[in-house]
């Protein structure tokens, strides 16, 4: 029995390592179309220097390194946040959240965010039109104050316009009590 | 001496009972409650040996539907006067009104024919007293519903002494695909118009006091505009300068100065305008959510609802004391305040457990009353300009549509919008008053 669970553990390893070179395969094979694997070998010294050549360390162009840092910038920038019913007030998961964000605008240049403010559609229309504004406002004034810059920011209420998710139960009304938030180079 | 006081006595006492007659059968629509006034519609007539025309019929028909919109109206069939029609014509020498009478019928109207001119009469069975007469000449099928609306208006009026209630628009918001546009449409159906086509939501129209134009919110993609349709030039413009990107809930006061709520420091407060729509001071701030004002018709009172106190609740502002009001204690979710436009009512949505309901308090009391009962939820009330009725727009049938009912919470009418749901009913009162 115990022998048989040895045999398990050291299959399943050898399954990851497999796994393990199959990913850095499909990286080798990621490599811009018209580029050949010789043309990889003939320019490994660049890779080295990080120069001339355009590639980075990880086989990409300068371009598609910004491209993909943009990606997932703009990943960590669209992640929402939610509220309670009836609240504007930022959730100790909201501000890791928007911590997050800080983080990547102010290491991202160029980067506006428009921050929508959404409600679940059980109050009324008008107050809700302010709600809305007041959790874009919120999720505004936390991340000037995490010292994004105020230009790059700006605000919309959509009330209860725009919902996320159709439903009259507490998911789907949670789901839509949110900020979104967009991003824009 | 004693002969001559009693003489005297009883010349008085014949005095207001004449007095009493000629004012004749009114109906008060303000009264703590309201009786039920029975109405019979005689069958059409030829005048003058004429034959009665196709269009006799269509007329009847617009008249019916205009009455059930008159919920102190009970409208009896022919068949309940015993002996069928007691008339030999059209005015009353040629009624028998004991039958009618008998049959507790308070009023009784009369349609005369002649090719395409109408003669509509509604008598008082009890006295004989004409209440309404009117005559109509040249008709066509298709100005048979003006006609109808407008004979309807005046027998409304000789009742109530209110006006406009037949011819007296009401803006309100569609979804028209992804997009919500304004529209205006009368109370029992006709004129449906779209008066916006811009896309994006359009929302919260609110009309001046002489019914030329309509403030609302336009929201895109980026901002909140604010939107002023014209009904002279038939268009819609839009204002940001100077606005910020909130604008909610817009509402005109009656000297045609715009009340809207706005976020200039932080905090979502209300504002006048000034005349080229740019903001000139706050009217109720705060520092939390101050939104949906509205206004009576002297624009001295301002009823709105505010979060500064947690949940939302109604206040009313005095605009001459700078006095602020709260006015509602119970539930913790009370938005849309609309006031009468005699300021001594306000109308506003509450959030029950079982959805948001239509509730008039009645501000010199503190008095309250549910006039809705959903299911569903009913939200958005607005006074008529009689003070009488009030709109309101719920979701009860699934879709959300515009309904009528009245100060007294009667038995909600649909009104008919089209497809696509209708909310946000705000209604013209430049017809209204006494």
């Amino acid at each position: 029995m115990k022998t048989k669970g040895w045999v398990l553990v050291i299959l399943c390893l050898v399954l990851a390592l497999g796994a393990a070179s199959g990913c850095s395969k499909k990286r080798a094979s990621s490599m811009p179309p018209g580029a050949t694997g010789s043309d990889a070998a003939v320019r490994d010294h660049d890779w080295a220097s990080g120069k001339g050549s355009g590639y980075g360390e990880d086989g990409l162009t300068e371009e598609q390194r910004l491209a993909r840092q943009r990606e997932k910038a703009m990943s960590e920038l669209g992640q929402r946040i939610q509220f309670g019913f009836d609240s504007y007030e930022l959730n100790q998961e909201a501000r890791g959240i928007l911590q997050q964000k800080a983080d990547v605008m102010k290491s991202t240049s160029g980067v506006r965010l428009v921050i929508e403010g959404h409600c679940d559609d059980r109050g009324t229309e008008e107050y809700n039109l302010a709600l809305g504004e007041r959790r874009a406002r919120a999720a505004y004034e936390f991340l000037v104050l995490l010292g994004v810059s105020p230009e790059r920011l700006s605000i919309v209420s959509f009330g209860e316009e725009r919902p996320l998710v159709k439903g009259e139960n507490e998911t789907a009304w949670a789901q839509n009590r949110r900020d979104e938030f967009r991003a824009a180079y | 001496m004693k002969i001559k006081t009693v003489l005297f006595a009883l010349l008085f006492v014949a005095l207001l009972a004449g007095n009493a007659s000629a004012q004749g059968l009114t109906v008060d629509i303000h009264g703590p409650g309201q009786r039920k006034v029975n109405l019979v519609m005689l069958p059409p007539r030829g005048l003058s040996a004429a034959a009665v025309p196709g269009m006799a019929k269509n007329f009847e028909e617009l008249v019916r539907t205009d009455l059930r919109f008159m919920p102190f109206l009970n409208l009896m069939p022919a068949s309940a006067v015993p002996g069928g029609d007691p008339s030999k014509g059209v005015t009353a020498e040629d009624i028998n009104f004991r039958p009618l009478q008998l049959a507790r019928i308070d009023l009784t109207m009369t349609t005369g024919w002649d090719g395409n001119r109408l003669e509509a009469r509604v008598y008082e069975t009890f006295s004989g007293r004409r209440v309404v007469g009117k005559a109509y000449d040249d008709l066509t099928d298709a100005a048979l519903p003006d006609v109808a609306d407008r004979f309807c208006s005046l027998l409304m009026e000789a009742l109530t002494g209110k006006k406009g209630f037949f011819t007296s628009p009401i803006a309100f918001v569609r979804r028209v695909g992804e997009a919500k546009e304004l529209f205006t449409v009368l109370p029992q159906g006709r004129a449906l118009t779209q008066i916006t086509s811009l896309g994006g939501f359009n929302l919260g129209p609110d009309w001046s006091k002489d019914g030329n134009q309509i403030v609302f919110t336009h929201l895109n993609q980026e901002r909140h505009s604010l939107g002023v349709w014209d009904r002279r030039t038939g268009e819609a413009r839009l204002y940001r300068e100077g606005l910020g990107n909130t604008v909610i809930s817009p509402a005109f006061t009656p000297e045609g100065d715009i009340a809207v709520t706005l976020n200039k420091t932080g905090s979502a407060d209300i504002y006048m305008l000034d005349k080229g729509f740019r903001p000139k001071g706050t009217i109720a701030s705060s520092g939390f959510i101050d939104v949906s004002p509205a206004f009576d018709s002297t624009g001295r009172n301002m009823a709105f609802t505010s979060g500064r106190f947690g949940g939302p609740q109604i206040f009313v502002l005095n605009r001459d004391t700078g006095e602020v009001k709260r006015v509602t204690f119970v539930g913790g979710y009370n938005t849309s305040p609309t006031l009468s436009p005699d300021s001594r009512y306000v109308v506003f949505a509450r959030q029950t457990p079982n959805g948001h309901r239509i509730f008039i308090i009645e501000l010199a009391t503190g008095q309250e009353r549910q006039i809705s009962f959903g299911p569903g939820n009913d939200e958005d009330p607005a006074f008529g300009p009689e003070g009488y009725y009030v709109a309101f727009s719920s979701n009860r049938n699934g879709q959300y549509r515009i309904y009528l009912t009245t100060r007294h919470g009667d038995e909600p009418i649909l009104v008919p919008t089209g497809p696509g749901d209708a909310t946000s009913p705000a209604w013209n009162t430049a017809a209204g008053g006494e």
